[in-house]
């Protein structure tokens, strides 16, 4: 029998591994910068060791055993009393969504550390009811917001462009998401943003994982229309090709670097300064800011909780899953493994039972928001498949590669 | 007169009681074993152990518990969770359960029902109903709140009593894990068409909710979780107090 | 002294475990059989069951257990009935169909009148029936209004009032809810599933074997 070598796309890993510990293979790609992300890019993937696990258990044992959160929790102290504000003006920016994650780091910095955010939310693509409800909970639990809804028209059409050319309907929201804290940040004067968890709790980086803070590079950039890309498009073909205005891109273009210099501007992360388990932001969230979980579990996975608020969201896991083999069961298990909520068994039960369900309960509302047919969407679907993950027998396609 | 039942609701995962939010987000809060018996010490009237993680490894794995709590506990004992046949009913009893509860397998194929209440007798079998709220009805849930049926909860309740089940166990996925107390309108609801025994679950919090469904509904029983397993009260208090609100309890 | 043992009678209905376990609680070694020899030879009898009259009796037919009963009584062997147990000493019972029992308590077993939820279900009391009717039984220690579980829709009714042992109320009606002719106990409740009291009823049944 003669072993063909199967082509891979998005330079990942040829061979398929799980780790040893979680459900997570080493297919996931690192997190990169949205606005350079271009079709042919080659993406970084999270590190497995030579023991098969991935470097995202590798630092929750470093959580659990070399860092010193009573040290952390006094430098979170600091942090808050050198920027807290004393004339009634915000002295912190936090992004969010009403979700259990910013609805307990709002609540944690509002009512424990005594400080004054001003909470600010990039609109999700398409609000889901309970993601609409949650975010009204969320205000009402008593927090200043600002909520950002991007010119539709504009974020339909880059929708569309993201999911034809890099199968990615998603970014649009991600780069939107990443933009609005150091936005704000820039048009306020406010220097000091608080995210929830830094991407090391997911594997990325995890030689950063010392610092509290998160890379300019990520939000902030002269801007410069021919080495940006939206939708995988730059943005000079954007505006010359598809009858986009410059003012229009302002929101997914990310800030003068040297803007935020002058004013100071700092991302941290308070996964740095606290243990950051979203389990337990659920139950801090449920009882401190009226945080509910989604009646039905959601498609694609078990939980009920995670990410619930825009319609769009089960197509960036079914994307995720066509292009790396690992749907939201598996991202949602991972984490819930290593944080020892489940047993890596029960992480792969749940991934073979949920991993492959298609989100059907949106999807025509999905190719009704991008404009596009059915025969369309499967088209873009089934060329964004890696040969070296999918196979196709029988008429249907499946992964070749499955976790036990 | 016969007395209200207060019964301890037990969540297995793993060899541990966990809790859970809208049986979401489940924390691991204590031994099952030592739990069973602190309760039986403090006067529960009875226990219910469920398999929280049954249905997703299509086995129950709680008889080895049961065997190890009928040593010790001796008052009745129901086991649920992915009960699915005859044969893991007649293991279930075999290893010293007096009861099985049924949910998602009785709405995939009723007929167990009926055969379970006839080979075993209808005092076996509990019908657990996982109602949430849907317009002026209840929809009926299975696998451990994760899916909906489409079908209606009061009308499954009286097809289930039909059907030869004993007992139903109902629980609010709304009110569940939340301590804001039952959903009292269900409970009636289910009470009102039927005449088989009805244990409420799902939303207790303080006493006063256990004492206001027990007034507004002819629920002849309660099974408690967070309120017993977050130390938030113990079964002797709780009992004193119901007494002392009119509730007839077994002292 | 060595432990009493006990045969608990093997006719394939029954939470015998849990009865295996409460004797063991209480001081006694227990053994589940229907070998006629072995229960004839052992210090007390316990006669399980849950289920249906009918199919308990056929099963007791089945393994040749209905003359080892008779002869239990006639050599005045110490024997306690529970619940369908019980229900079986009897001579008649109408649970679907009128269907014989073994006849050694005169009397039938009918259906509870539906004045309340069926079957009945929890804890409830025992009451005496008159004063001293429980000296030197079971129940002597045993405090009047003391709860027991019960799990059933059928109830005895014995001939002679005087084998009434305790009475308990439901919906309205009092029945019988434990019964004594000579050696025979039966216990429509479940002392092995009634906590501390039934413990010690049970130990009561063995100490005074």
């Amino acid at each position: 029998m003669s072993e063909k070598k199967l082509e891979t796309y998005y330079g990942l890993p040829s061979e398929v591994k799980f780790c040893k510990r979680c459900t997570m293979s080493n297919q996931r790609p690192s997190c990169v910068v949205e606005f350079k992300h271009k079709p042919e890019d080659k993406k970084p993937t999270i590190f497995f060791d030579e023991e098969e696990v991935c470097s995202a258990c590798r630092f929750s044992d470093i959580k659990e055993t070399k860092i010193d959160w009573v040290q952390r929790e006094k430098e979170l102290g600091e942090l808050c009393n050198k920027h807290r504000s004393k004339d009634g003006s915000y002295d912190c920016i936090i992004p969010g969504s009403g979700g259990k994650d910013s609805a307990y780091v709002s609540h944690l910095l509002k009512y424990k550390y005594g400080m004054n955010p001003l909470t600010v939310t990039w609109s999700p693509h398409k609000y889901t009811a309970i993601g609409w409800q949650n975010f009204q909970r969320w205000i009402h639990a008593g927090f200043d917001n600002i909520l950002t809804t991007p010119n539709g028209k504009l974020h339909r059409l880059l929708t569309c462009l993201a999911f034809e050319n890099l199968c990615h309907p998603f970014q649009p929201f991600i780069i939107g998401q990443k933009m609005t804290a150091p936005r704000y940040s820039a048009l306020y004067g406010i220097p000091l943003i608080i995210y929830g968890e830094s991407p090391v709790e997911y594997g990325n980086s995890i030689e950063e994982a010392d610092r509290p803070t998160m890379f300019p590079s990520f939000y902030t950039e002269k801007p410069d229309l021919d080495s940006l890309y939206l939708g995988g498009v730059s943005a000079r073909e954007l505006i010359e090709q598809h009858g986009v205005s410059r003012n229009d891109l302002n929101p997914y273009l990310p800030v003068d670097g040297e803007r935020l210099q002058k004013i100071g501007t700092e991302v941290h992360f308070i996964s740095y300064y606290q243990k950051w388990d979203p389990q337990e932001n659920y139950y801090y969230a449920s009882e401190h800011s009226g945080f509910q979980s989604n009646t039905e579990r959601t498609e694609g996975s078990y939980s009920k909780y995670s990410s619930i608020d825009d319609e769009i969201d089960p197509f960036h896991y079914y994307t995720t899953l066509i292009k790396f083999g690992i749907g939201r069961a598996t991202y949602d298990s991972a984490q819930e493994v290593r944080n020892g909520k489940i047993t890596r068994e029960e992480g792969v039960a749940l991934v073979r039972r949920y991993d492959g369900e298609f989100p059907s309960r949106f999807f025509e509302n999905m190719l009704e928001y991008m404009g596009i047919s059915e025969e369309k969407f499967w088209d873009v679907i089934n060329r964004s498949r890696s040969p070296h993950l999918w196979e196709k027998s029988y008429g249907s396609w499946a992964l070749r590669h499955q976790i036990t | 007169m016969l007395k209200k039942r207060i019964i301890a609701r037990i969540d297995v995962k793993n060899e541990f009681v966990i809790k859970g939010i809208h049986l979401e987000g489940l924390r691991k809060v204590g031994d099952p074993h030592e739990l069973a018996v602190r309760y039986y010490e403090g006067g529960i009237d009875e226990i219910i152990f469920m398999d929280a993680v049954a249905s997703l490894y299509g086995r129950n794995n709680l008889f080895h518990i049961i065997e190890q709590a009928c040593r010790d506990v001796f008052v009745p004992i129901t086991v649920g969770g992915g009960i699915r046949s005859l044969t893991d009913i007649e293991k279930a009893l075999k290893s010293g359960a007096d009861k099985v509860a049924l949910n998602t397998q009785a709405v995939k194929t009723p007929q167990l029902v009926s055969d379970a209440a006839r080979i075993f007798g209808s005092q076996c079998i509990v019908s657990s109903i996982e109602a949430k709220r849907a317009g002026n009805s209840w929809e009926a849930y299975i696998d451990n709140g994760r899916e909906h049926t489409g079908i209606d909860a009061i009308q499954w309740a009286r097809q289930l009593q039909e059907l030869g089940a004993g007992e139903l166990l109902i629980t609010s996925v709304d009110r569940e894990g939340t301590k804001s107390g039952f959903d009292n309108d269900l409970l009636s609801r289910v009470c009102d068409q039927i005449i088989v025994p009805v244990i409420a679950s799902g939303g207790a919090g303080v006493h006063t909710h256990v004492v206001t469904m027990f007034d507004s509904s002819q629920s002849d029983a309660v099974a408690l979780a967070s309120l017993l397993h977050y130390n938030l009260t113990t079964v002797k208090v709780l009992k004193a107090d119901l007494a002392e609100n009119g509730v007839p309890v077994r002292l | 002294m060595t432990m009493p043992s006990i045969a608990i009678i093997d006719y394939g209905l029954g939470n015998v475990r849990s009865i295996a376990n409460a004797l063991e609680t209480v001081g006694a070694r227990s053994l589940l059989t229907r070998d006629q020899s072995v229960i004839l030879a052992a210090d007390g009898v316990v006669l399980p069951g849950v289920g249906a009259f009918r199919q308990g009796m056929e099963n007791l037919r089945r393994y040749d257990l209905c003359d080892t009963l008779h002869r239990l009584k006639a050599v005045g062997k110490s024997l306690i009935g529970i619940c369908l147990g019980m229900q079986m000493l009897l001579e008649t019972s109408e649970e679907y169909g009128v269907h014989e029992g073994l006849g050694i308590i005169a009397g039938e077993v009918v259906r509870m009148p539906v004045t309340a939820k069926l079957p009945h279900v929890g804890w409830n009391e025992i009451a005496e029936p008159a004063s001293g009717v429980w000296r030197d039984t079971i129940f002597y220690n045993v405090k009047e209004a003391s709860s027991l579980y019960f799990v059933h829709t059928f109830a005895a009714v014995p001939t002679d009032a005087a084998q009434i042992l305790t009475i308990t109320e439901y919906g309205g009606h009092v029945f019988a809810s434990s019964l004594q002719s000579g050696n025979f106990y039966g216990c429509q409740f479940h002392p092995e599933k009634s906590g501390e009291i039934g413990l010690k009823m049970l130990k009561n049944f063995v100490e005074m074997l």
